[in-house]
């Protein structure tokens, strides 16, 4: 259905002046001798997952490998990042997986550290009074393992200064289905997303599992269910083996692959979400230059998170920001809205019908 | 903590597959202590996505030069190894906590299992420099394997044992510790998770008449939070733990050892030094 819609729609880009700043687009200068025309002064990188969800720019870290934005701080100047994604927060603190927990794979790694944090009321007690003098939005990544957790999470976190939205990881076994993950069917995808619609006016985001055969009824389904903004992709499920070969790498056997390896099926992922969706999408996976980013947006997200390459390089996501201004400058954009959607079937209905079939 | 581009001054093969590099890196050279690492980043991000943590093996704040020293065992090994003078790469450090030398301390037991040498070897200039009496007691698999004794201060007295026989006494390194741990004052492990559990099951229980508890207590007796730079100090066994590390700030949660807490310790911020008594060696993790 309604291709292309995601990158006209109004929601996923908004370039709404907040007042107070300036935040005009600077005037275009006539090229000498034709091409694009290079823009001086502003550029808008602004865009907007949710009322009252306005990022001075699309480039966010993502949850899980920023702990809760002070780590790094040495660094990076964490100010300048759109938005940072906190650690899986859960009602209750968890001590998370045996180690092994990480392991480098080819052009990837895996993951499985099973959601360690320290409970939501220590998050809220700990870092929200640092998150509250930033500038930087701090959405908290939520995981729970019923939807009484989920709500009961979203509830502690509304209202609490600091606290910009929520990004709710569904890919957890949902205990009360016999441990089948939330993320991988759409009814319990989109009851945990109504629920926690009704529990708070947060911004919420929906976190997207790429381990499900179709993910359009998934998306659709949060969608319908009140998400403002669509977050995808976790991890993939992967496994490695010790060098000895006497059993799986990881102490918990299972882990998340993250990592340039990934980028295909994300760009898939968000290819086919964006034709079925109106809601912003924001892409994560395998993220590790400007070329990447720009990728994304091509095939409709509005703005993406940089996950394991920050291991690498910490400064990374800063550079695509400036990456990303110079390419708008180049091109003559006053805003990097025209570069949303490009890739994206022009005609409604010929889009990606074919999306899932040839897949085994 | 800082992001330093350093310059490979050095490589040299000192043991079979088995590096030594010194790199031209002024401000990791300064202020960097013991026990604490670099997280470095290989080359090819397509390819390994992940930085590879290095103790400082040594470091000479006059000429800048900082070295570490691997075993080349994988890609991201391989890649060091194959650098060539004038490379550059990119170092993320000084990480993690240092070793904590008690200022009363006089005779210092440095315990190495293979290349656990690379965690432990800075504290031997640090010890000597601050005119302490230093032993330390290497083990290795066979002759092949042990560290140059050229590499080493000559104040170092350097106990060597490999399982082979082929060099020192015939057996394991922690054999050698029964015979030290009455002359140490305090004792610092680097090696193998079993060998430090083994020395962690000599050392528990001991500590009331050994080492820094016989020296005295100042204060009165206070007590030290656990994990705290003075209760370390005050500690007769402290151990730099080994873990695969994703960030090595803190970030990821991915480098833990279980502590006697309960609670999960970071190898890369809580570490990658430990009081011996400050983790759960029985926990299997
Ligand atoms: C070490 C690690 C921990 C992670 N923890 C979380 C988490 O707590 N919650 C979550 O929603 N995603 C988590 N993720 C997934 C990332 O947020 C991201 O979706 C995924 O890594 C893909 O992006 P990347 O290829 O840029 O890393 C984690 C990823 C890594 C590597
Ligand atoms: S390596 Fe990331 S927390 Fe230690």
């Amino acid at each position: 259905m309604k291709a292309g819609r995601a990158a006209s729609s109004g929601k996923a880009h908004a370039t709404r002046h907040r007042p107070g700043r300036d935040r005009r687009p600077g005037p275009v200068v006539e090229p000498i001798g034709g091409g694009p025309a290079e823009v001086i002064g502003r550029i808008d990188l602004s865009v907007e997952l949710a009322p009252g969800l306005r990022l001075d720019n699309p480039i966010l870290v993502a949850s899980g490998t920023f702990g809760y934005g002070i780590e790094y701080g040495d660094v990076v100047d964490v100010q300048r990042l759109g938005a940072i994604c906190c650690k899986g927060t859960t009602l209750k603190p968890r001590i998370g997986n045996v180690t092994p927990r990480v392991t480098e794979t080819p052009a990837g790694m895996l993951n499985s550290i099973g959601l360690q944090n320290p409970g939501v009321d220590a998050v809220i007690e700990r870092y929200a009074p640092t998150w509250a003098g930033w500038q930087v939005p701090v959405i908290v990544n939520v995981a729970g393992e019923s939807v009484e957790d989920y709500v009961e999470v979203a509830r502690r976190l509304e209202g609490v200064p600091g606290v910009a939205g929520i990004e709710l990881n569904i890919s957890c076994p949902n205990v009360g289905k016999g441990g089948l993950q939330f993320a991988i069917d759409a009814d319990a995808a989109g009851a945990v997303t109504a629920a926690v619609r009704r529990a708070t006016d947060l911004p919420l985001l929906v976190k997207l599992s790429p381990n499900v055969a179709d993910v359009r009824p998934i998306a659709k389904a949060i969608e319908k269910a009140g998400a403002d903004a669509i977050t995808a992709i976790n991890t993939l499920s992967g496994i490695a083996v010790r060098p000895d070969r006497s059993r799986p790498l990881l102490g918990n056997i299972y882990g998340g692959l993250s990592g340039p390896a990934v980028k295909p099926v994300a760009l898939r992922i968000v290819y086919e979400v964006a034709q079925v969706v109106d809601i912003p999408i924001v892409a994560i996976g395998g993220v590790s230059e400007l070329a990447d980013a720009l990728d994304y947006f091509a095939v409709g997200a509005c703005a993406v998170q940089v996950g394991t390459a920050v291991f690498a390089d910490p400064t990374l996501p800063i550079r695509i920001i400036d990456g990303l201004e110079a390419e708008c400058r180049r091109r003559g954009f006053d805003s990097f809205r025209p570069l949303i959607g490009t890739a994206l079937p022009r005609k409604p209905g010929a889009s990606s019908a074919k999306g899932v079939e040839y897949r085994p | 903590m800082r992001l330093v581009a350093a310059e490979l001054v050095e490589s040299r093969e000192i043991l079979p597959r088995q590096w030594l590099q010194s790199y031209h890196a002024p401000s990791l050279a300064i202020g960097s202590r013991a026990g604490q690492f670099v997280h470095v980043r290989p080359g090819d991000f397509s390819g390994l996505v992940l930085r590879r943590p290095f103790s400082f093996n040594t470091i000479d704040a006059a000429t800048g030069v900082v070295t570490i020293h691997f075993r080349a065992i994988g890609r991201g090994t391989d890649w060091f190894a194959h650098l060539r003078t004038g490379d550059s790469v990119d170092m993320l450090g000084p990480l993690g906590r240092p070793f904590e030398v008690d200022p009363r301390s006089r005779r210092v037991l440095l315990i190495a299992g293979g290349l656990g040498i690379a965690g432990v070897r800075m504290l031997a200039d640090e010890a000597i420099g601050d005119g302490r009496q230093v032993v330390l007691l290497f083990g290795a698999a066979s002759a092949a394997e042990v560290y140059p004794s050229n590499l080493l201060p000559d104040e170092v007295e350097y106990i060597v044992a490999t399982d082979d026989g082929s060099l020192g006494h015939r057996g394991y390194v922690t054999d050698l510790v029964t015979e030290y741990e009455g002359w140490a004052d305090q004792a610092f492990a680097c090696g193998p998770a079993p060998m430090l559990a083994a020395l962690a099951r000599l050392a528990a229980g001991r500590r009331e008449r050994l080492g820094v508890a016989k020296l005295g207590r100042k204060g009165g007796g206070r007590t030290d939070a656990p994990g705290s730079a003075a209760a370390r100090r005050k500690s007769f066994l402290q151990v730099s733990m080994e873990q695969n590390m994703g960030c090595a700030v803190g970030a990821c949660l991915g480098c833990v050892v279980m502590g006697t807490s309960g609670q999960p310790q970071r190898v890369c911020r809580e570490g990658p030094v430990f009081a011996a008594d400050e983790l759960d060696w029985e926990a299997g993790w």
